[in-house]
C-alpha cells in the first residue's frame, strides 16, 4: 500500500454524516486562487508545528499516453531531477536534502506530482526550485541514456519480479478495453527500450504549463504569504496552450473477459473487477455513492463482510479485499480480490463463489441502517484523523483538483454520501455486478502451468 | 525499529493482495549527482534567490511539554496535551516482543494476534463492530523488542469512553477463543507460503539467524512454519498473564485530554491489565562469525544483505553512530554507497545502509538489489565503499551537510500527533530521558569527525561482516568503471 491508495481509502472513510458538532465547529482555513499564467494555488492552514508541505500537480499521467509511448510521464518525472536552468543534475535534490526536506514526486494514470516537506521558513527555495524546472527542464541526453536503465530496473524490480504486481498490470490492461487505463504508469518495457529523449521533451513542452498545474500548500503558512512567494517564483512563467485531454471513457458493457495468469507465487488468488464510473463521469451521483459504501461495507475494517463471513466466519479465504477507485477522471473500476483459504483446503473456485455470494446478497438484501451506521461512524472520524498529517491533506486536495473535481468535494460530498439509502445500495449492485461489466483474474502458482 | 506495524500481522502476502489492487503508484527515490557542494555551489553563485536570502539558523520546532508519571499499577505514563484535533491517540508498549518467545518462536506475536478475539460477551466480530460503530482504530503488533496496542479514537466523551472501555478489555482481560487461536494460526501458515515468493524475505530470515545464532533476535517475530503449530492457548494465556502486566507496559498518550483525564484513562488502561513487574531485559548476544552464504531463487535481481551486531539502545555511541550511517548509507540518496553504486555505476535502484537500535545490541544492515550478473563485483564495491569509510571517516563537508540536514528535518519529526505518540512510545519503553530529542539533537551538533570515525570503529569492522545472497546464478560480469562525468555512458542495456 502507498500513501496514494490510504488517502484513497482515507477518502472512502472521510465520508458522509454532517451533524457532528466539532467539524462542523472548526473547519481547516482553505484558500484558492488562480495567478494570471493560470496557476491555481490552493493554502490550506495548520498551525500546529511549523512545517509546511509544498505539491505541484500536473494534469498529465500514463492515462494520456498513446500507444509505443508507454511510461513517458514516468520517465519524466525521473527527468525532473536531472537538472534545469538555475541548477544542474541531482542538485535540488542534494539541496533539499542539505535542508532537512524530504522531497519526492509520484506518477499515476491521471496526475504526475512533485512534493517537498520542510521546515517553515523554507518554503521559497522549494517554491523557487519547482518554478524552476517547470519553466526550463534542461533533460540532457546522456542523462537520459542513464535514467532509462533506471527505470527499467525499477520496473524489473516492482514488477517482472513481483508476482502479484505483474498479474495485476495484466489484469488491468484487461479490464480496460477501450481507455487509456490499460497502461501500466511505468510503461512496457518494449516501449522503455524505445523511449527517445526528444518524446520526454515534447511530453514537457505540452503538458507542463502553468495552466496544467495546481500548487497546494498546507501548514504553517498564511494566504497572504504563499501568495506573494507563488507570484514571485512560478508568476513569470508564461501561460502556455495545452493539448485537448479527453476524459478516459469506456465502454459501459465490455463482456465478461477472463484471463489465467501463472506467476511465481505459492498460492492462487482470484480477482474481479467491474467497469464503473466514477465520481467525475457518473451522471447519476447516487449510484457511485452508493458503490463507495458498498466498498465500505464490504472491505471497510475488521468487521467489514469480507473479514467477518469470508475469513472468519466460512473460513473460505486466508486475505480478501474490496477496492472502488473513485477519485479517477475516467471511468474507473471496483475490484475485490481473495486468496483460498488453503489451509483449510478451500479451492480458487470455492474463493470466487464466496465473493460473488456477498455480491449476490447485496442485490437481494438492503443492508441494515444498523450496519450502514458503522460504516458512516468510520467515515466521519476518518475525516478528523486525516487531519493529522499535512500531507494527506494536501494529497487530497491535489488529487480531486487533478481529476477534475474541486477540493471543495470533501467538505460537500458529505451530504450527498449521508443521502444514500439501503435501498440506492441494493440498486447499485443490480446495476453494476452483472457477468457483461466483468472481468476475472485467476492467479495460479508456476508449477501448474503446463 | 526494524519491526512490521500490521494489526493482522501474520497476513504479510495477503496485504499485498490488497495492495496491487488499490492504484497504481509510482515513487522515485531522487537521484543526486555525486557532488555534495550543490549547496554551497547555489549559494555562491546566487543563482538561488531563496537561498541567499534563507539565514543559517536551525528551525524551530513543535514544542512539546512530556509529562510523566506512574500509575498506581506500575506502568509507566509518557503524555503530551494536543489540543488542535478533536481526537486522541494511545498507545501501549510491553516487553512482550519475540525476544521473550522462549522456545515457542511465534508465542508473543500470535498472543498479540489473539487481544481483539474475544472479551466477555463479545466475539471478534462484536469487538470489530464495538470500535468501529465509534469511529475507533485498534491497532496491534508483536516485534522482537516490544509488543503494541494502540487505539485512536475521536475526543467527544460519549465516542472516547465506550472506546477506551473495550481497548481496556481487549487489552487486559482477553478471552482467547479457541475457534480464533485455530484461524490465527492457519493465516500465519498462509503467510509463511507468501514468504516463498520474496527472496528479500527469506535473506532477512537466514541473516538474522547467521547473525544472532541462539539469541532471541535469531527468529523472526513471525515464528516458522514448524513452531506455530504446536503453540497452546495455554501457553499464549500464561504469556499474556506475564507480559502484559502493567508493570511491564508503557502508555503513550497524546491528544485533546486535560492532564487529569489523561491520569484517569491511564488509571483505567493499567488498572484493567494483569498484575505484576516488568520482564528481565534480553541479554546481550555472542559475537557471529563472518560468513557470506547464498539463497538460491529464480528472480531477475539478485538481494545483497551485509550485516554485523550494532548498538543498543542505550549506548553513548547512539548519535554518532546514527550521524556516521547517515553519511554512509542512511540518507538516501546522496550518501557514500548510492553515489558509489548507484550514481556512479549505476548498479541498483537503491542501496541502504542502518542502525536498528535495540534493547540489546541490534543489527547494522546494508542491504541492495542489483542485476544478478554483477552481484559478485557490486558486493565487493560495497565492501570496499564500507571498508574505506571506516578507514577514513567522513570529511569535515559531509559531517557539516549531515549536521545541517538533521536540523531542518528535526521540525518534521514531531510534526503530528502520531509522530508524537510513536515518539513518546520509544522513549518510555527505552528509559530515555523526557529531555531526550533535545540531547540527541544537541550531542549529534558537538560531534567531531574524529569522534564519528572513532565511534564507528568501535562498533563496526571489515572482519565482522556476514553476508547472505538471494537470487540465481548466472555468468558474472565485470562491474562498469566508474564515471564523474554524466557524458560517458556507463551501462549498456543489462539482459534478464
Amino acid at each position: 500500500m502507498n500513501a496514494l491508495a490510504r488517502r484513497a481509502a482515507g477518502l472512502l472513510l472521510s465520508t458522509v454524516c454532517l451533524p457532528f458538532s466539532a467539524l462542523a465547529a472548526d473547519p481547516q482555513p482553505t484558500h484558492e486562487f488562480t495567478l494570471d499564467n493560470g496557476l491555481k494555488v490552493v493554502v490550506r492552514e495548520d498551525h500546529r508545528a511549523p512545517v509546511v508541505v509544498s505539491q505541484v500537480w500536473y494534469k498529465v499521467g500514463s492515462s494520456y499516453e498513446t500507444p509505443g509511448q508507454t511510461g513517458l510521464s514516468h520517465a519524466l518525472e525521473h527527468m525532473m531531477f536531472k537538472g534545469s536552468d538555475k541548477i544542474g543534475p541531482g542538485e535540488a535534490s542534494l539541496i533539499l536534502r542539505d535542508l532537512g526536506a524530504e522531497e519526492n514526486a509520484f506518477t499515476s494514470d491521471d496526475f504526475t506530482a512533485y512534493y517537498q516537506v520542510l521546515a517553515r521558513d523554507r518554503l521559497g527555495v522549494a517554491f523557487e526550485l519547482e518554478a524552476d524546472r517547470m519553466a526550463s527542464l534542461r533533460l540532457p541526453p546522456e542523462e537520459f541514456s542513464r535514467e532509462i536503465e533506471v527505470i527499467k530496473e525499477e520496473r524489473r524490480m516492482r514488477t517482472d519480479d513481483k508476482p502479484m504486481s505483474k498479474a495485476f498490470e495484466r489484469f488491468k490492461a484487461m479490464a480496460y478495453p477501450a481507455s487509456g487505463y490499460h497502461t501500466p504508469t511505468i510503461g512496457w518495457m518494449a516501449d522503455l527500450d524505445r523511449m527517445t529523449v526528444g518524446e520526454l521533451r515534447h511530453w514537457y513542452e505540452s503538458w507542463y504549463a502553468p495552466n496544467n498545474a495546481t500548487l497546494v500548500v498546507v501548514g504553517d503558512v498564511t494566504p497572504d504569504e504563499v501568495k506573494t512567494l507563488a507570484q514571485r517564483y512560478f508568476g513569470p512563467i508564461a501561460r502556455r496552450d495545452v493539448p485537448a485531454a479527453k476524459i478516459p471513457l469506456e465502454l459501459a458493457e465490455p463482456g465478461e473477459r477472463k484471463i489465467t495468469l501463472h506467476v511465481r507465487t505459492q498460492l492462487p488468488s482470484v480477482m474481479l473487477a467491474f467497469n464503473v464510473p466514477s465520481i467525475a463521469t457518473a451522471t447519476d451521483k447516487a449510484s457511485v455513492n452508493a458503490l463507495r459504501l458498498i466498498s465500505a461495507l464490504l472491505d471497510g475494517g475488521y468487521s467489514g463482510r469480507i473479514p467477518t463471513q469470508l475469513e472468519r466466519g466460512e473460513e473460505l479465504v486466508s486475505g480478501g479485499s474490496s477496492n472502488y477507485d473513485a477519485f479517477t477522471r475516467g471511468d474507473t473500476l471496483f475490484t475485490l480480490s481473495a486468496t483460498p483459504n488453503t489451509q483449510k483446503n478451500k479451492t480458487l473456485a470455492q474463493a470466487e463463489a464466496g465473493l460473488w455470494r456477498l455480491l449476490e446478497a447485496l442485490k437481494t438484501t438492503a443492508p441494515t441502517a444498523e450496519e450502514l451506521e458503522r460504516v458512516r461512524a468510520q467515515v466521519i472520524a476518518g475525516l478528523v484523523y486525516e487531519r493529522d498529517s499535512i500531507t494527506s491533506q494536501a494529497t487530497a486536495i491535489g488529487q480531486l483538483e487533478t481529476v477534475g473535481l474541486s477540493w471543495k468535494l470533501m467538505d460537500t460530498e458529505l451530504a450527498e454520501l449521508q443521502s444514500v439509502t439501503p435501498q440506492d445500495i441494493q440498486k447499485a449492485a443490480q446495476l453494476y455486478f452483472t457477468r457483461p461489466r466483468l472481468s476475472v483474474a485467476h492467479v495460479l502458482p508456476e508449477e501448474k502451468a503446463q | 525499529m526494524s519491526e512490521r506495524k500490521s494489526s493482522r500481522p501474520a497476513l504479510i502476502g495477503l496485504a499485498l493482495v490488497a495492495s496491487v489492487a488499490a492504484l497504481a503508484f509510482y515513487l522515485s527515490p531522487t537521484n543526486s549527482s555525486n557532488a555534495s557542494q550543490a549547496l554551497d555551489q547555489a549559494k555562491s553563485g546566487n543563482k538561488l534567490q531563496s537561498l541567499a536570502e534563507l539565514d543559517d539558523k536551525a528551525p524551530s520546532r513543535r514544542q512539546l511539554d512530556v509529562q510523566t508519571w506512574k500509575t498506581a499499577d506500575g506502568a509507566k505514563v509518557l503524555f503530551v496535551e494536543a489540543r488542535e484535533l478533536p481526537m486522541f491517540d494511545l498507545r501501549l508498549t510491553f516487553a512482550a516482543g519475540s525476544s521473550q518467545d522462549g522456545d515457542a518462536p511465534g508465542l508473543a506475536l500470535l498472543t498479540n494476534a489473539m487481544l481483539n478475539e474475544g472479551v466477555a460477551g463479545k466475539d471478534v466480530s462484536a469487538i470489530a463492530q464495538g470500535f468501529e460503530g465509534l469511529g475507533a482504530n485498534f491497532g496491534n503488533g508483536a516485534y522482537r523488542d516490544m509488543a503494541v496496542a494502540s487505539l485512536r479514537s475521536l475526543s467527544a466523551t460519549e465516542k472516547r469512553e465506550p472506546a477506551l472501555k473495550l481497548f481496556a478489555e481487549v487489552v487486559g482481560k482477553p478471552t482467547f477463543p479457541a475457534d480464533s487461536f485455530a484461524r490465527i494460526k492457519n493465516q500465519m501458515l498462509a503467510g509463511f507460503e507468501y514468504q516463498k515468493q520474496n527472496p528479500g524475505k527469506l535473506a532477512g530470515l537466514e541473516l538474522m539467524k547467521r547473525l544472532y545464532g541462539d539469541h532471541p533476535y535469531a527468529h523472526s517475530s513471525d515464528g516458522t512454519e514448524k513452531s506455530i503449530p504446536p503453540i497452546t492457548l495455554a501457553q499464549a494465556k500464561a504469556f499474556h498473564a506475564k507480559a502484559y502486566a502493567a508493570g511491564n507496559a508503557v502508555i503513550a498518550l497524546v491528544g485533546d485530554l486535560s492532564r487529569a483525564e489523561a491520569e484517569a484513562i491511564a488509571s483505567q488502561v493499567s488498572a484493567a491489565l494483569p498484575k505484576g513487574p516488568a520482564l528481565a531485559k534480553t541479554p546481550p548476544p555472542v559475537e557471529p562469525k563472518a560468513s557470506i552464504s547464498h539463497i538460491e531463487f529464480p528472480s531477475k535481481q539478485t538481494n545483497l544483505m551485509l550485516a554485523q551486531l550494532g548498538i543498543d539502545r542505550d549506548d553513548p555511541d547512539y548519535a554518532a553512530v546514527s550521524l556516521g550511517n547517515q553519511i554512509l548509507g542512511g540518507g538516501g540518496f546522496g550518501t557514500r554507497l548510492m553515489t558509489e553504486v548507484r550514481e556512479k555505476r549505476g548498479l541498483t535502484y537503491g542501496v541502504y545502509s542502518g542502525f536498528t537500535a535495540m534493547q540489546a545490541r541490534g543489527p547494522f544492515m546494508i542491504n541492495l538489489q542489483t542485476r544478478a550478473e554483477m552481484s559478485e563485483g557490486t558486493l565487493k564495491l560495497v565492501q570496499d565503499v564500507f571498508a574505506d569509510y571506516l578507514k577514513n571517516g567522513p570529511t569535515q563537508k559531509e559531517l557539516d551537510d549531515a549536521k545541517r540536514e538533521l536540523a531542518g528535518s528535526f521540525p518534521l519529526s514531531t510534526a503530528s500527533n502520531a509522530d508524537i505518540v510513536g515518539q513518546l512510545g520509544a522513549m518510555g519503553f527505552y528509559d530515555l530521558p523526557l529531555s531526550y530529542l533535545e540531547d540527541f539533537m544537541r550531542q549529534s551538533q558537538e560531534l567531531t569527525v574524529e569522534q564519528v570515525k572513532a565511534a564507528l570503529n568501535k562498533h563496526l569492522s571489515t572482519d565482522k561482516m556476514v553476508i547472505v545472497t538471494a537470487g540465481p546464478t548466472v555468468p558474472q560480469k565485470p562491474l562498469p568503471a566508474p564515471t564523474d562525468k554524466p557524458a560517458e555512458q556507463p551501462l549498456g542495456v543489462p539482459e534478464h
